[in-house]
């Protein structure tokens, strides 16, 4: 089933019909776009619940309907459900291409929304308007030098020398030093904060207070130890040499290892399986509503 | 009044920063350090190095890697142990990220510091040895299409190769691809994550072909129901995985400590044996082309943990004893 979208995205790049093509979906989105922010509300609604219900109708039909199993590239479908079967087994990389550029365009609307609050404080100079210059420069040169640096490696470098770091000029070192120089390390840098308010929240929060919170801690505790190689294997030794090394020792039963093990597999991983099937009937729910239109919120 | 307080109440009401203080140098010092720390691998590590054991020089896996640098303490470990591994037995694979634009720079970083350790006759060559596809937004909708048919999601997709003298060549026609027909062709699939991209890789690709996954260990917990179900196959959770998979790379896997003394123990898995990783480097034992991040960090990881048991205590006792002056006075 050869579908219209493969013939756009079936284009050889800077071919003239996939520029005809990208020029016309320009102006039909903006047709659209114009099209929906003229339309009334109560125009809106159904507008986004047709879109949505189409989308979700697709992957819902995906799903139900009996799919090829081992399909060659030369199978042809017999009878109208292989068919069909077939179709949405061509059409789903079409479909989640166009799923994957949509969602593509939220990084467009983040750094629209990031640029229209900070220039905007920017230019009125209102309270911290100082670290939204610093952003804004550090946007801007991250973009340069990210671009100049693809660019270089793109289209100055055919025999892929610049995959060594000895073959780097200014740009690379310099998209380095912004990249994972500043910008990872100083992510690194937040993340790692985490370490103190643990440590300050173990020593003035973490109380036994009650039977839970006994409980609480003594599992804490063996999972913390389990993973501290050196305390294991000292107690570890220390029930070897008592049980002589028997592996069938009920002893052994007592170890770190072992009681964190029965810990993990008989305490939490029921625990968590209970809270998916919770989580996953809560997600079930919503999906449908969103689908069905239900869902009120976010559409006006 | 407060002379006459205890050690523990006075410590009640001591500045936090004096613990943040005592956590900076403790941790400090175990970065410093790398004492061999003797540790059994947990059964989900044991898992994952297995299955790579299991892997032949032709085969070609996916990884995944989901991860930025927030969460590197754990996550670039874990790609290091891998890509090391994948690279000494010569393991051909396609990397790419379904999570983070930030993911496909931070990876190829670490796979170029790597590449550059290597002898260059034994270096990684993009398009011959790896591929790299970049950032997949949608996770949800990405994974099920590269489940349904890996030849359609990835149809058209060129890559440049070295020494082709920069013309791209069609994915599917490099030597990393070109025995790949279907996602089951494929060796297995690493997930490299600080978040819930493994679920999705669960719930569209299992049964497909053996899925693991590396997770800091805040995620651990989350997954551990699909390893115990058996949905995926190795799982190393957070810088204790690391620690394991360097210590497997290192010495093997329950081999006969006459043969290999480097090699570790697990009680549970005592009939998984696997081979330690042959360096590819000339000069270098396995041990020290294996041992990265996992020893260097897990000292300071050890370090850690002790001073956060003795805060827990100490804030407890002092808890008890402020307790005990109410109930006396």
């Amino acid at each position: 089933m050869n579908l219209p979208l493969a013939a756009i995205w079936g284009q050889d790049p800077g071919s003239g019909a996939l520029i005809g093509y990208l020029v016309g979906a320009f102006i039909l989105g903006v047709v659209m776009m114009v099209a929906m922010t003229k339309m009334p509300t109560r125009g809106r609604k159904p507008s986004v619940w047709i879109a949505t219900f189409a989308s979700g109708f697709f992957y819902f039909l995906f799903w139900i309907w009996p799919s090829p199993i081992n399909r060659g590239p030369s199978d042809l479908p017999v009878g109208f459900s292989e068919k069909v079967g077939f179709g949405l087994q061509d059409a789903l990389p079409k479909v989640a291409n166009i799923a994957i550029i949509l969602t593509a365009f939220l990084l467009g609307l983040g750094i629209y929304s990031l640029l229209h609050v900070h220039l905007g404080r920017l230019f009125k100079k209102q309270k911290d308007w100082q670290f939204s210059l610093i952003l804004v420069v550090s946007m801007v040169l991250m973009i340069i030098f990210g671009y100049w640096d693809w660019m270089q490696r793109q289209f100055n470098d055919p025999d892929l020398l610049l995959a060594k770091m000895d073959n780097w000029g200014f740009v690379n070192y310099s998209f380095d030093l912004l990249f994972d120089g500043l910008l990872q390390q100083m992510d690194a840098a937040m993340f790692s904060m985490i370490a103190f308010f643990i440590l300050s929240a173990a020593y003035r929060a973490f109380r036994i207070k009650s039977i839970e919170a006994t409980v609480l801690m003594a599992s804490a505790l063996i999972m913390i130890l389990s993973i501290m190689g050196a305390v294991d294997m000292v107690y570890s030794n220390m029930i070897d040499s008592m049980t002589g090394g028997d592996p069938g020792h009920f002893l052994n039963d007592a170890k770190i290892t072992a009681v964190a093990s029965w810990v993990k597999n008989t305490m939490q991983v029921p625990a968590l399986r209970a809270l998916e099937f919770g989580v996953g009937l809560g997600a079930l729910a919503m999906g449908l509503r969103l689908w069905l239109g239900l869902e009120k919120g976010g559409v006006s | 009044m407060s002379e006459n307080l205890s050690i523990w109440e006075k410590m009640q009401s001591f500045d936090r920063r004096w613990l943040y203080l005592v956590l900076i140098v403790l941790v400090t010092f175990g970065l410093f350090v790398s004492p061999d720390i003797p540790a059994q691998p947990d059964e989900s590590s044991v898992g994952l190095y297995v299955t790579l054991d299991g892997l032949d020089e032709n085969d070609t896996i996916l990884i995944q890697s989901d991860w930025t640098n927030s969460t590197r303490g754990e996550t670039l470990g874990h790609l290091e142990a891998l890509l090391r591994t994948v690279m000494a037995k010569r393991i051909k694979f396609v990397m790419y990220t379904f999570a983070d634009p930030q993911a496909p720079q931070v990876s190829r970083d670490a796979l170029r510091r790597l590449n550059d350790e290597l002898p260059e006759d034994k270096r990684y060559k993009l398009g011959i040895d790896y591929l790299e596809l970049g950032y997949f937004p949608n996770a949800e909708g990405a994974t099920q299409s590269l489940g349904n048919n890996i030849r359609t999601f990835w149809e058209g997709r060129k890559t440049r190769v070295e020494g082709n003298g920069g013309d791209e060549m069609d994915i599917f026609r490099t030597p990393v691809l070109e025995n790949i027909q279907k996602l089951e062709d494929c060796g297995m699939i690493c997930v490299v994550t600080p978040s819930n991209t493994i679920d999705i890789a669960v719930e569209r690709l299992s049964g497909k072909l053996p899925i693991c996954c590396m997770c800091t260990g805040v995620v651990g917990p989350q997954i551990l129901p699909y390893y115990n179900a058996g949905q995926v196959a190795g799982l190393a959770i957070g810088l204790k995985g690391v620690y394991d998979m360097e210590m497997m790379m290192a010495g093997g896997l329950n081999l006969d400590k006459a043969d290999y003394p480097n090699s570790v123990r697990s009680d549970k898995y005592s009939e998984n044996k696997a081979l330690p990783v042959v360096s590819p480097i000339e000069g270098k034992s396995s041990a020290d082309y294996s041992l990265g991040r996992g020893k260097k960090y897990y000292a300071a990881l050890n370090i850690a943990l002790a001073l956060m048991v003795l805060a827990v205590i100490a804030g407890n006792i002092g808890m008890y004893a402020a307790k005990r002056r109410e109930r006396n006075a």
